[in-house]
């Protein structure tokens, strides 16, 4: 990919020295002028990463790995115009539409008969939650930095949920370990990460 | 503000995705009430975008991009006028959308003098989704479960052994948990169930009206 950017970061520097993202620009791009050559950016950057997570639970093939990557990627076209960069990063925008689509795939090919499309399943956030639009970017930048510290086996766990798409109690049957065990490990890899509950 | 909260487990397979479609809807319609767990959930959903973007990319064929770009006159953006919809002291839309109507316009099953039953159909073939509506002061006998059961409370409250719940909350109790809920003395209670059932309606109604009826004192 010919950019002037830092290879493999996305970030970059605007002109009042904000931190911003190539691809929250992209995004912003599409949904304001239907760029195309931005999309292009952006697939080029995504959708080996959407096929990746396509086929990182192994129950899809090859072919709907790339059905996949084409209907999410579709979707981006159709809903940039509601994203909003200061409420997500672009790659936390993106992971949300394909997590979506990768969920109906399955119940479709589960030959679900159902009225609701996950995308349903979102919350009616409150537009002012100003608090969370704050956070949001900071809370990405802080699991990324801890991300490093987890040991293996909590990241293992993390890895098996969230890209493979196991329940705990698939994890726990895949990698033989004991249902309490799995869950254990995923609430101190959150706390590691400082994603905890307040309460209790 | 909601007392009740879904536990952690059950937000992480929710924010990954995971969780069952009826048991999804469940606890999205609380996060409806809930900014806590809201919040919780976009910290998850943050996680898994991490993840995602750590992923070893897979090569993607030139012809995929190509695909794509002479599909992109088929999928004209989307037009999104801002509508803030405030959410507070409102049923969860998806929920309205199960119902296509309102409390009273459902089909309702008599079960007891002070229980009523509506069944809405998700499409998930695992589990029973179903809201209860119990007469103010009603109860509802002693009972366990063998599966797992979640309920969200939508209007008035109810009371157990545990505890006392109220609009928003969120319960969640697996196969060894027995209580006998009692409907607040001041209103009815209306509340999302969602059961671990078996697939079919009648062997259902055998693990749960039977003993349901036998107890049921006068
Ligand atoms: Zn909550």
């Amino acid at each position: 990919m010919e950019d002037s950017r830092e290879a493999g970061t996305g970030q970059a520097i605007d002109a009042s020295g904000r931190r911003v993202d190539e691809w929250s620009e992209c995004l912003v791009l599409i949904g304001s002028n239907q760029d195309r050559a931005a999309f292009t950016r952006l697939f080029r950057h995504f959708a080996p990463l959407i096929k990746a997570f396509a086929l990182a639970g192994s129950s899809l093939s090859a072919t709907h790995a790339d059905e996949l990557v084409q209907e999410v990627m579709l979707k981006i076209w159709q809903k940039a115009g509601a994203y909003d960069p200061r409420k997500a990063a672009a790659s936390t925008w993106v992971y949300t539409i394909a997590r979506n689509c990768r969920t109906d795939m399955f119940r479709r090919l589960q030959k679900f008969d159902t009225p609701l499309a996950a995308e349903d399943f979102t919350p009616e956030q409150d537009d002012e939650e100003p608090l969370v639009q704050l956070q949001s970017r900071r809370n990405r930048e802080r699991i990324k930095a801890l991300m490093s510290t987890l040991p293996p086996d909590q990241a293992q766990i993390l890895a098996k949920v969230y890209m493979e798409g196991k329940s705990h109690a698939e994890a726990a049957n895949d990698m033989d370990l004991p249902l309490g065990t799995v869950k254990s490990r995923v609430r101190l890899a959150l706390q590691k990460l400082q994603i905890q509950m307040e309460r209790q | 503000m909601a007392k009740y909260h879904p536990s952690v487990d059950l937000l992480t397979e929710y924010a990954a995705g995971i969780l069952p479609l009826a048991q999804a809807a469940c606890l999205s319609a609380h996060l409806n009430y809930c900014a806590q767990c809201r919040q919780q959930t976009a910290q998850l959903q943050d996680l898994g975008a991490e993840l995602f973007s750590s992923l070893p990319p897979q090569p993607v064929a030139e012809s995929l991009l190509d695909n794509v770009l002479a599909r992109l006159d088929e999928a004209p953006p989307l037009r999104y006028q801002r509508v803030p919809e405030s959410g507070v002291g409102r049923l969860p839309a998806l929920l309205q959308r199960l119902m296509r109507g309102d409390f009273r316009e459902l089909s309702w099953k008599k079960i007891t003098r002070s229980l009523r039953i509506s069944y809405l159909r998700t499409g998930d073939p695992s589990f029973e989704f179903a809201l209860y509506h119990i007469k103010a002061g009603g109860r509802i006998p002693q009972h366990t479960h063998r599966g797992s059961e979640m309920t969200l409370i939508l209007q008035g409250g109810f009371s157990d052994a545990h505890g006392s719940y109220h609009v928003g909350d969120f319960l969640y109790r697996d196969a060894e948990d027995d209580h006998a809920p009692t409907a607040l003395q001041s209103e009815d209670c209306i509340c999302l169930a969602v059961l671990d059932a078996p697939l079919r309606f009648t062997s259902w109604k055998y693990r749960w009206m039977n003993p349901f009826l036998q107890l049921r004192p006068g």
